[in-house]
């Protein structure tokens, strides 16, 4: 059976081919068929026809950064409630890390996650493997396994791999695989204990702080040994502009580097931390506001590869503490679109600008076929008005947990309609 | 039987495949051939080391080269004294250079060195008057094993310098690959190193072989594959993450082997890890495995490099007058 619709009268956004136009999109089963100005109104045909109204169709976002809590920790969040943020975000496509538990670090886990994400999650789901047995950092996984059974890329979850010798040869056997390592950007020794970013607020909060330095002492490390193994390196969650111009000045010199950064940090600086917020409590942490330019900046010309919702799920138990003794994280699958149209509205960036890292950027860096409007791609869309004020209010997530640094905030640009694979999976269009 | 021996072969040890000419080689081997003959007798003896000393010393553990330096010996007549490591004064806290010296007191003419440090039997060959054999130093080379390889595929599949050669696994720690290289280029061979970028050593493709990481790739067309001992301390850890993951991707199966030429052949230095690097079913293979071809050749390699070097050892002169 082949069903159709047409979406018509909008506005398409694809930053894979740079267009910003008028027109209308075709879907047949599940893929889009034609796209294009000549499509901008209804003709007559089998198609079900959709008046977008001018609103923004571009493709479905695609997040390289999410834990969820299965298996093992679901009380946080499971992969069909993230999936349900996800939808409600615009996010058709996620990475979920391997810090559960138990970790993801086997051929059995990846495929318990396929398994369980194809039949509980409405979006795409695309396991991370985890680099180390146990992400404990002392003895390779089995990369080559892992990856035959669908692990698209290779990580140590929140833990940077401090054994430089470790890194090195499990780069050096993952080129082998032409496989994709994503390391987090930090030297542990030097931000233990850590509550936000070191500096003369964090002074004055009476605040360990966590240096830049050791974002850019790891970062150097990584591209160096990127450099001379081969390997395809993903710089996980990048914080501070010196760091962006290490990842950058490396592409210059042919490394397979690439970066992402977390959209809280294009968002909020350290100020934001104001009286002790635990919400705010991240890693990396919100950093200086000359180092949230540069992000914004490194957005502009296309310096960052990925921006990615870095969703970490906590629930109260583990954040209604004294900030010292509260977790990291924050969720944000349902605020990544409206954190980059604030740069839009700004007119710091333009909308394929600050979409272009969560729809081609991140799919490119996966092989995955998604994330570009182009006959033939899977039709993962959403249709958004970028405009629409909203307040954030954390009763109103549908995460499991509501640890939203964003909670309170006027945002704007909310997501109407979400498709995965041409099937709609969230809907909040009253027009 | 005493072999005819035209070419006077120019070394006084024999410590690795590096220093060595083409001449050299084919002369070993063409001697090596009839000592295969001369151990295919009822009676498999003869006299070229008659009164002559063979010491082996053995640093690390070693069943199959140190039998076959013993028997290899033993055919042609020597003294022939073993001694191993784990009852030798070294355990005592001797210096190597110290053993060494008290051992060259008793005037062997013949020392074979095996010794896991690479290096260690050059130094020992430096202190001593005898003709050493480098029976395999760490990492570095091990002349006797690359000679019988050699001398296994001239037999069996033909004339070296028309096959291509792949050398598949722990390359990176491996003494057999170093030396198999080496001959192999010397000969003319095509030589291919396949392994997991971990244990592929850095500057791999100056060696004069090509290099693959896929052994779909690599084996394609192959005439020999000969796969090395991957060692247990390696398997889990820093270089590989298991065994079962190495043996999915490089292991030797049915399957791998034919990517290869049809009918290539498979050698193994040993001892095998059946399941890890090989498949049972690949390493009993009659019509496939020279396995158990190697150890035979392994003696008449040795029975013809030790008769080679007896007659350049330097207190040898009058008796081969």
């Amino acid at each position: 059976m082949s069903r159709s619709t047409l979406i018509w009268n909008a506005r398409l956004v694809d930053p894979a081919s740079g267009k910003d136009e008028r027109g209308g999109l075709l879907v047949e089963d599940g893929a889009i068929a034609d796209v294009g100005p000549h499509l901008a109104s209804v003709r007559d045909g089998a198609a079900d026809a959709i008046d977008a109204g001018r609103r923004v169709l571009a493709p479905g976002l695609v997040d390289l950064r999410v834990k969820t809590g299965e298996p093992g920790l679901e009380h946080k969040e499971t992969l069909a409630t993230a999936s349900d943020a996800a939808a409600a975000g615009g996010v058709t496509s996620f990475v979920v890390m391997p810090d559960t538990s138990p970790v993801i670090d086997s051929v059995a886990l990846v495929d318990f996650i396929n398994r369980r994400a194809r039949d509980h999650a409405r979006v795409k789901v695309y396991p991370a493997g985890g680099l180390t047995v146990g992400l404990r950092g002392a003895q390779m996984s089995e990369l080559g396994l892992m990856m035959e059974a669908g692990a698209v890329m290779f990580c140590n979850g929140d833990q940077a791999v401090e054994d430089a010798g470790l890194m090195r040869r499990a780069m050096q056997y993952a080129s082998g695989f032409r496989a994709l390592i994503a390391s987090r950007a930090d030297t542990h020794a030097l931000t233990r204990g850590s509550v936000m970013n070191a500096g003369a607020f964090a002074a004055r909060l009476g605040l360990r702080g966590a240096p830049p330095e050791a974002e850019w002492i790891a970062v150097e490390r990584d591209l160096t040994l990127a450099e001379t193994t081969g390997c395809r390196l993903l710089i996980d969650c990048l914080s501070t502009g010196r760091a962006l111009a290490a990842v950058e000045a490396a592409r210059a010199r042919k490394v397979n580097a690439a970066c992402t950064i977390s959209a809280y940090s294009l968002f909020f600086n350290e100020f934001d931390v104001g009286d002790y917020l635990t919400y705010c409590k991240v890693f990396p942490p919100f950093r200086a506001e000359a180092d949230r330019q540069e992000m914004i900046d490194g957005i502009a010309r296309g310096a960052i590869d990925a921006v990615v919702s870095a969703h970490d799920p906590q629930p109260p138990e583990d954040k209604r503490l004294p900030i010292a003794d509260a977790s990291y994280g924050a969720v944000g699958l349902e605020t990544l679109l409206s954190a980059l149209l604030s740069l839009v509205s700004d007119e710091r960036v333009t909308l394929v600008q600050a979409l272009r890292p969560v729809t081609c950027g991140p799919a490119d860096l996966l092989g995955l076929p998604q994330g570009r409007l182009k006959a033939g791609a899977p039709a993962d869309l959403i249709l958004f008005d970028p405009d629409t004020p909203w307040a954030c209010r954390r009763e109103d997530l549908r995460s499991r947990s509501k640890n939203s640094p964003f909670d309170g905030r006027l945002l704007q640009g909310r997501v109407l309609k979400t498709w995965v694979d041409g099937r709609i999976v969230h809907d909040a269009w009253q027009p | 039987m005493t072999a005819q021996f035209s070419y006077a072969f120019p070394h006084r040890h024999l410590l690795g495949i590096d220093g060595l000419n083409r001449l050299d080689v084919e002369e070993l081997l063409s001697l090596a051939d009839t000592y295969v003959d001369l151990s295919r007798r009822r009676v498999k003896h003869a006299d070229v080391l008659q009164g002559r000393t063979l010491l082996n010393l053995f640093f690390e553990a070693s069943t199959r080269t140190q039998s076959s330096f013993e028997i290899a010996g033993r055919r042609l007549g020597a003294d022939v004294v073993t001694m191993q490591a784990a009852t030798s004064s070294l355990k005592k806290g001797e210096t190597l250079v110290d053993t060494a010296m008290t051992l060259n007191a008793m005037r062997p003419d013949l020392l074979v060195i095996r010794h896991g440090s690479s290096g260690a039997v050059k130094l020992l060959s430096r202190k001593v008057g005898c003709a050493v054999i480098n029976a395999g130093d760490g990492s570095h080379e091990h002349p006797t094993q690359a000679l019988l390889d050699a001398l296994t595929i001239r037999r069996r599949v033909g004339a070296i310098e028309s096959l291509t050669i792949a050398i598949c696994g722990d390359v990176l720690h491996s003494r057999v690959a170093r030396s198999n290289v080496a001959l192999l280029n010397l000969l003319g061979a095509r030589v291919r190193l396949i392994a997991p970028r971990t244990l592929l050593p850095p500057g791999a493709a100056d060696w004069g072989a090509e290099v693959f990481t896929d052994m779909r790739e690599g084996l394609a067309g192959c005439d020999v594959v000969m796969m090395l001992r991957l060692q247990a301390e390696r398997m889990e850890g820093a270089y590989l993450p298991s065994a079962r993951e190495f043996f999915h991707f490089y292991g030797l199966d049915s399957e791998k082997l034919s990517y290869a030429k049809p009918g290539a052949f498979v050698m193994h230095p040993g001892p095998m890890n059946r399941g890890v690097e090989i498949e049972s079913g690949v390493a009993d293979d009659v019509e496939r495995s020279l396995i158990t071809e190697q150890v035979e050749m392994g003696v008449a390699v040795r029975m013809a490099v030790l008769d080679t070097l007896a007659r350049n050892a330097p207190d040898a002169g009058a008796r081969n007058q």
